[in-house]
């Protein structure tokens, strides 16, 4: 026999085809219903090393932008306090201008010392202004920043630290969130609550108001200066909750690029091993099932 | 002219020869779906002719052999594709059960270590607040107990590999066992000449499954064949085998011997070849990176929290210097994975300050939270460190999966061939049938003939009687 004889049993290879096939459209499926297109490292293992970076990093985003939800209460509580001052203190200046007035009265003039006290326990409990049990102007520190003490010049005295904190808002990128009360309420030569008890006083005695007035009004200026980090905290915090947010959609696009699935061209793909699965199965039905034996009589 | 009696004597002989080439195909179609059985072909050749006068008479037809077509080189390719097939199937199936570990999920390696440095970013918000801190205990918990899982489940995983192993050696010393015996079997029937073609086929079959399981190399010899591994390790010859054995070594890894001396790095193919590398070398080469990322992110952890300050107040008013967050790990680095831990449990242990005199300074946050960016293992961060990890057991199964494809296919090709040469078919025999019956049938007619020649010729006799 010179012809080449085949092997007599096709269905061996058949069955393979038919596995491969089988191993084909099980992935095609599991990335179709998780339109992701690893499911497992090995299905694209540079991909999944990838992706392990892209998760952290967008956690990492996640946790700026959380970040940046807290703070906002903190810087914006800490401006209105601030603003709440600068009120009080043009209040305090408009009755030391008023008290300056040469027509006035001692009772006239120890009404309005007694209101300026009441200022100054308004300025000192604004000092002490809180966010969720936390000290705004107490530095680092955890106590109440400022107490009156009759023993201190200015009648208040500042027990809180000199540090301030920041927080990361972006890669690199922090935002200080505070300035020590101290350095607010008692700017040299600036002393918020010094000059307040000047003003009392001058106020008291009649002599030298037209001086604390100027000294009120220059910790007024001081103090609007100060208030400024807080202002450009929240613009900076506002500008970065933009770019974080550009950058997460960013971050989805990539990783949508390295992991998501081409749910079209997988949906083609399974068809056609659908297809290619059906005519397996057909050639293998259409084995021959007789042979020549049947045609023998 | 030749005599009658010797006609009848061919027409005999026919008889026989074709019932003997029936009966081939008759086992033909028998063995039809038996594994590893080899079509048999009746060799059928003329008789001697004898010479009476000066012509020359043929005196029928014998039946040499029933000869079973096989072709021992293509066997052994297919021996060698098994060995390989075997040991791919091992790597590739044990990579897989390790690449669930690094499977991307919500308390994965990767995850965790991303959580706990969320929860010290969320912790600078508000230092003091002890949830927020119990938050970072709780991250760093997670953490922890993620390298732990994942050590502890591939050295799980290492010591069902030691069984497959002791599982494997008992397979072999069966198989060799058997093969040795058919060996004597095979050099008996052959030296009396007798055909051993179905013992032949049954070695052939236990070759094939010992294939799967170890490297062999056949030669064959006088008395039989003669299986060694790639490096010479003799495992069957003639008709003596050799029996593997395995001890428990140091570490409790079970290494396998021969004749007293350790072979468990020599297999180079089958499936023990296979489940060796995963036990050996993957995981192990695994557990070292883990060991290294644990040990590098406790070390700078503990290093960074010991440059802050707790919440808890000294006697002189000022905040106590921090300590260690996480237990020192060994010092050799092996089994930090498995052994990581917090050790705190009380969360105004976390040196958030960097100011001894603000228990709601932040400072040191950014040092603990720098760890993060850090090149703490092989020039790494600790999350590009992980995903090399994470790459490298994804290239192993990937590789190790198209490498099983590929073998799945030349093996097939080679049972192809095999079935080519060897197989028995349908068709071939019907028609053989056909053939050798008709042969019969004529040559029982040829005596039929015969016979009445023969009865003319004794009536002959009668007749002049």
């Amino acid at each position: 026999m010179s012809s080449i004889r085949v092997n007599p049993y096709p269905l061996p290879d058949l069955l393979l085809a038919l596995e491969n096939l089988q191993k084909q459209q099980s992935t095609a499926t599991l990335e179709l219903a998780t339109s992701s297109k690893i499911n497992q490292p090995s299905d694209d293992p540079a991909g999944a090393a990838r992706m392990v970076q892209v998760d952290d990093k967008s956690s990492e985003i996640d946790s700026y932008q959380t970040s940046i939800g807290s703070i906002n209460g903190q810087l914006s509580m800490a401006d209105s306090a601030l603003s709440s001052v600068v009120t009080v203190l043009q209040r305090a200046i408009s009755l030391g201008v008023e008290g300056a007035n040469g027509t006035l009265s001692d009772s006239d003039r120890s009404a309005i010392a007694s209101e300026l006290r009441g200022i100054q326990s308004q300025l000192v409990s604004l000092a002490n202004t809180s966010y969720q049990g936390q000290y705004l102007f107490a530095g680092t520190a955890a106590t109440q920043p400022f107490v009156a003490d009759s023993q201190a010049p200015s009648g208040v005295q500042y027990q809180g630290n000199g540090g301030a904190n920041s927080v990361t808002i972006g890669e690199g990128y922090r935002v200080q969130l505070n300035q020590p009360g101290s350095q607010i309420f008692n700017g040299t030569g600036n002393d918020v609550f010094q000059a307040i008890q000047d003003l009392i006083t001058s106020m008291n005695s009649n002599s030298g108001i037209s001086a604390a007035v100027t000294e009120v009004s220059n910790a007024y200026n001081y103090v609007t200066s100060q208030r400024a980090l807080y202002g450009n905290a929240m613009n900076q915090v506002t500008s970065q909750q933009t770019l974080l947010s550009t950058e997460k959609v960013n971050l989805g696009q990539e990783e949508n690029t390295v992991s998501g699935a081409d749910t079209a061209t997988v949906a083609s793909q399974l068809a056609s091993e659908q297809t290619a699965t059906n005519a397996t199965l057909e050639a293998m039905a259409k084995l021959p099932q007789t042979s020549l034996f049947d045609y023998l009589r | 002219m030749s005599n009658l009696l010797a006609s009848l004597s061919v027409a005999v002989g026919a008889l026989g020869a074709e019932q003997g080439a029936l009966d081939a195909t008759t086992n033909n179609v028998a063995n039809v779906n038996t594994p590893g059985y080899s079509r048999q072909q009746p060799i059928l050749a003329e008789s001697e002719p004898v010479v009476i006068g000066n012509i020359t008479y043929g005196t029928g037809v014998t039946l040499e052999k029933l000869q079973s077509l096989r072709d021992p080189i293509l066997q052994l390719r297919i021996g060698e594709e098994t060995q390989q097939q075997g040991q791919l199937n091992a790597l590739v199936s044990g990579m897989q059960q390790v690449q669930v570990q690094f499977t991307s999920s919500s308390g994965d390696i990767g995850a965790e270590i991303s959580n706990f440095f969320t929860s010290l970013a969320q912790l600078s918000t508000d230092p003091g607040n002890l949830s927020l801190r119990q938050g970072v205990l709780t991250a760093g918990q997670n953490m922890a107990t993620s390298f732990n899982n994942v050590a502890n489940n591939l050295t799980a995983q290492q010591s069902n590999l030691n069984l497959e192993v002791v599982q494997d050696v008992q397979q072999i010393n069966v198989l060799t066992g058997q093969i040795a015996g058919l060996n004597q079997q095979i050099s008996q029937m052959e030296g009396v000449n007798q055909d051993a073609s179905a013992l032949v086929d049954q070695r052939d079959v236990l070759i094939g499954q010992l294939s799967g399981l170890i490297d062999v190399s056949t030669i064959q010899s006088d008395n039989g064949v003669t299986l060694t591994t790639s490096n010479g390790v003799p495992l069957v010859v003639g008709g003596q085998s050799f029996a593997l054995s395995t001890q428990t070594d140091a570490s409790g890894m079970e290494e396998i011997s021969s004749e007293g001396s350790d072979i468990t790095s020599q297999i180079n193919s089958g499936d023990l070849a296979g489940v060796i590398e995963v036990r050996d070398d993957k995981i192990p080469t695994i557990l070292t990176s883990l060991d290294t990322l644990a040990a590098n992110l406790e070390t700078n952890l503990n290093a960074a929290n010991a440059t802050g300050f707790t919440l808890v107040q000294q006697s002189d008013g000022t905040l106590e210097q921090g300590g260690n967050l996480f237990v020192t790990p060994p010092a050799s680095g092996r089994g930090a994975a498995s052994t990581m831990a917090l050790a705190i449990s009380d969360a105004s242990l976390i040196a958030a300050s960097s100011d001894p005199t603000g228990s709601d300074s932040n400072g040191n946050l950014a040092v603990l939270s720098a760890v993060h960016d850090q090149a703490i293992a092989n020039g790494q961060t600790p999350t590009d460190y992980y995903s090399n990890i994470v790459f490298g057991v994804g290239n192993d199964v990937s590789n190790g999966s198209a490498q099983l494809s590929a073998s799945q296919l030349i093996l097939n090709q080679l049972q192809d061939q095999r079935g080519a040469i060897s197989g028995v078919s349908l068709d071939e025999e019907a028609a053989n049938m056909v053939s050798y019956q008709r042969a019969f049938d004529a040559a029982a007619q040829m005596v039929t003939t015969i016979n009445d020649l023969l009865y003319t010729v004794i009536s002959m006799g009668t007749l002049t009687g």
